[in-house]
């Protein structure tokens, strides 16, 4: 039986990941808004640039899922 | 794949420039270039515009009689008039539409105007009768004297006070020559009509206006008469006005029948017209010759030749010119890709398009994107939908080109969903294997239940990361020696030699490899560094640190694809723990229907993004030219 450390360790990579991807998303989210009702066309490029900062919620998901598969 | 694109010159008697430019026009397969080079010549200038204006004007009230006129004119019979056209010059075409605008103009504007005027009184009638209506159970109270003036007020209820303050002042500007009655009309507004000596109607009428009282005056010639009679002739006049339009549409449709397909035809040959002097300043001409230069797609060269040779035979000339490798550069991308990769290109236009030596990443894009997506989806049931789904909304949106591309593309990607769906076992999530439906496949010792083979998958991903950057950086290794550059060649040879060397050391580390090729990793390491050095100094050592990034960025195919999985079993345990059948079915429904919906747009995303983001940065430069043919813009591709 795991003790609580495994679980508040997995649950903090995650939930550092996720709070860094918001805060980068919310601020490209409101920059992109702008542009895009400037520019409509960019909006293609826009999504993708959303779409960036998720790589830190991703790789926190990893790493909370490693900790609880791996840690014995 | 871009397609070979071939430098041109067409040369041909200025006499005959403008069917040229025309029979050009019409094969739409000319990507026109500037020729200053020429002008450097005394003997050489470029070609005036001409008209433009003049045509822009006839056009634009070619347009507006179009507009008035009702129906449309049929394609195919344009078709035909406008080859029956095509070959009259331009003045004389101009010359005809000048005199159908002389003709048509005055009348169809007429009875345009006429049909605006008899709206508008309609339209002012409606409202007189709707206030009529309203006030006719005061008009029993109300006397009728030659001479007197009534006028109606409309109050909103709450400030039905302000009549208290009206009434005095009333009394005061027509020496009490007055009456006054109001009367609540409904439960939002109050009326009040008010009847005084004309002599003092401007005083009144200004009094009011300035108390900003909603006045509704009567028409002249339904004043001083009674409503119920007023009302009846105004019924009347409203059926005039009805008979009256009919006619006028008759007349219009008449007009219609008749020359709508000539304005059409007329309108698309002047636009063609006007297009083609728009680009006359692009043209090169002496005294006698004209000149055009320009890009054409090598498999259209044969095509357009013929048409000219077709039309002028020997007097127009159409040569290839050659064009030095750095030149080059400058020609315009033109996809041509197989059916299979051509939906793919939506996606690329994301970035710029490359480069005409660039090589074109689209059917890399194509192969690498379903293989992605079907890896994160992974679900039999999941790729039957994402199919239903893409081939119903084809369908219903036949005619939007972006829809049809990105339905296609999601049509292609279901396929290795359902391959991938049928390799983890899984169909909506668990589901399969709990009704005994389908088991993960056992391959390569992996049971690859997706669940709990979570470091096989994440060590899937980032295999497909690594040999992904080194397609990638293997492109820019081609692309740096198509460019001659020998810095970047060298670059993108060390990045792959030094990231190879550190992926085997770990490999060594973790015990995957066997010890001695601790030695190899060091030696591929120690070779390959300087090249690295030699071609990006030392932001290249540590770009090696931003590529490495790069390839654990792929692990997000593991990690969405879990995400979505663990939905698609919550979907199935919250289903089938709630007690009622039919709920339960609803509740499980309702979660993978939008489990999918995500499943289209997330995997989507993320793929695109590995392809821009951590992909074309190792080879991509953009900034190309896309290839605009000269021509009138098709509509279908």
């Amino acid at each position: 039986m795991a003790g609580w450390e495994i679980p508040l360790g997995a649950a903090i990579a995650f939930a550092a990941g996720a709070i860094g991807t918001a805060w980068a998303q919310s601020r490209i989210g409101s920059a992109g808004a702008g542009t895009i009702a400037e520019r409509p066309e960019t909006s293609g490029s826009i999504i993708v640039l959303e779409a960036i900062p998720e790589t830190l919620v991703i790789l926190g998901f990893v790493v909370a899922s490693m900790i609880i598969i791996m840690v014995e | 794949m871009l397609q070979k694109m071939k430098n041109i010159l067409v040369v041909g008697p200025k006499k005959d420039y403008q069917q040229i430019v025309d029979v050009l026009y019409q094969e739409g397969t000319v990507h026109l270039q500037d020729i200053p080079f020429f002008l450097d010549d005394p003997v050489f200038s470029p070609m005036e515009t001409g008209k433009t204006e003049e045509i822009s004007n006839v056009l634009l009230k070619l347009h507006g009689i179009a507009r008035i006129l009702p129906g449309k004119a049929v394609e195919a019979e344009i078709e035909r008039r406008n080859g029956e056209l095509r070959e009259k010059t331009t003045d004389v075409l101009l010359s005809d539409a000048k005199e159908m605008v002389h003709l048509l103009e005055s009348k169809v504007r007429d009875l345009a105007t006429r049909k605006g005027d008899l709206e508008l009184t309609r339209t002012t009638l409606e409202r007189y009768a709707k206030v009529m209506e309203k006030i006719q159970p005061l008009e029993s109270r109300l006397p009728i004297l030659e001479g007197f003036e009534v006028s109606v007020l409309l109050i909103q209820r709450e400030y039905r006070d302000v009549l208290d303050l009206i009434r005095p002042q009333l009394k005061a500007i027509t020496n009490n020559q007055f009456e006054f009655i109001a009367a609540d009309l409904d439960d939002t507004t109050t009326a009040a009509i008010t009847v005084f000596n004309k002599k003092y109607s401007q005083e009144v009428h200004s009094f009011l206006f300035s108390q900003n009282v909603n006045e509704v005056r009567v028409p002249e010639e339904y004043a001083n008469m009674h409503l119920e009679e007023a009302l009846s002739l105004i019924e009347k006049r409203k059926k005039d006005i009805a008979k009256e339009m009919e006619e006028i549409d008759r007349e219009l449709g008449t007009l219609s029948e008749k020359w709508q397909t000539e304005l059409a035809v007329y309108t698309r040959l002047l636009e063609d017209r006007l297009e083609e002097l728009r680009s006359l300043n692009m043209f090169c001409q002496s005294d006698h010759t004209i000149m055009i230069k320009g890009w054409i797609p090598k498999k259209f060269l044969k095509k357009t030749r013929d048409a000219l040779m077709e039309k002028f035979g020997n007097r127009v000339v159409m040569t290839e010119v050659p064009v030095p490798p750095e030149e080059m550069e400058k020609a315009p991308t033109y996809y041509d890709n197989p059916r299979i990769v051509k939906p793919f290109e939506f996606f690329m236009k994301l970035v710029s398009p490359p480069k005409y030596i660039e090589i074109d990443p689209s059917p890399l894009l194509a192969l690498f994107f379903p293989i992605f997506f079907g890896i994160i989806v992974g679900d039999i049931g999941y790729g039957l939908c994402i199919l239903g789904f893409g081939l119903a909304m084809k369908k219903k949106f036949q005619k939007v080109e972006w829809m049809q591309q990105l339905m296609n593309i999601m049509i292609i990607s279901s396929f290795p969903t359902i391959f991938f769906g049928f390799l983890f076992g899984e169909f909506f999530g668990d589901f399969g294997e709990h009704i005994g439906l389908l088991h993960p496949v056992h391959f390569l010792g992996i049971t690859w239940n997706r669940v709990e083979a979570m470091i096989p998958l994440l060590v899937l991903a980032i295999a497909i990361g690594v040999i992904h950057i080194f397609v990638g950086l293997s492109i820019g290794i081609l692309n740096a020696y198509a460019r001659h550059q020998k810095k970047h060649l060298c670059e993108k040879a060390g990045m792959m030699g030094v990231v190879l060397g550190i992926i085997l050391l770990i490999l060594t580390f973790v015990k995957v490899l066997p010890s001695f090729m601790m030695i190899v990793s060091a030696i591929i390491l120690v070779a390959f560094l300087p090249l690295l050095v030699y071609g990006g100094g030392t932001m290249g050592v540590i770009e090696v640190m931003s590529t490495i990034g790069n390839i654990l960025s792929y692990a997000r195919i593991m990690a969405i694809g879990m995400a979505s999985v663990i939905l698609a079993m919550v979907a199935n345990e919250l289903g089938g723990a709630i007690g009622v059948v039919v709920a339960g079915i609803v509740i499980a429904v309702l979660l993978h229907a939008l489990n999918i919906i995500l499943a289209m747009f997330s995997p989507s995303l993320h793929s695109v993004r590995l392809h821009i983001v951590e992909f074309y940065s190792k080879f991509y430069e953009g900034g190309g030219t896309e290839y605009r043919p000269f021509g009138r813009e098709k509509k279908t591709d």
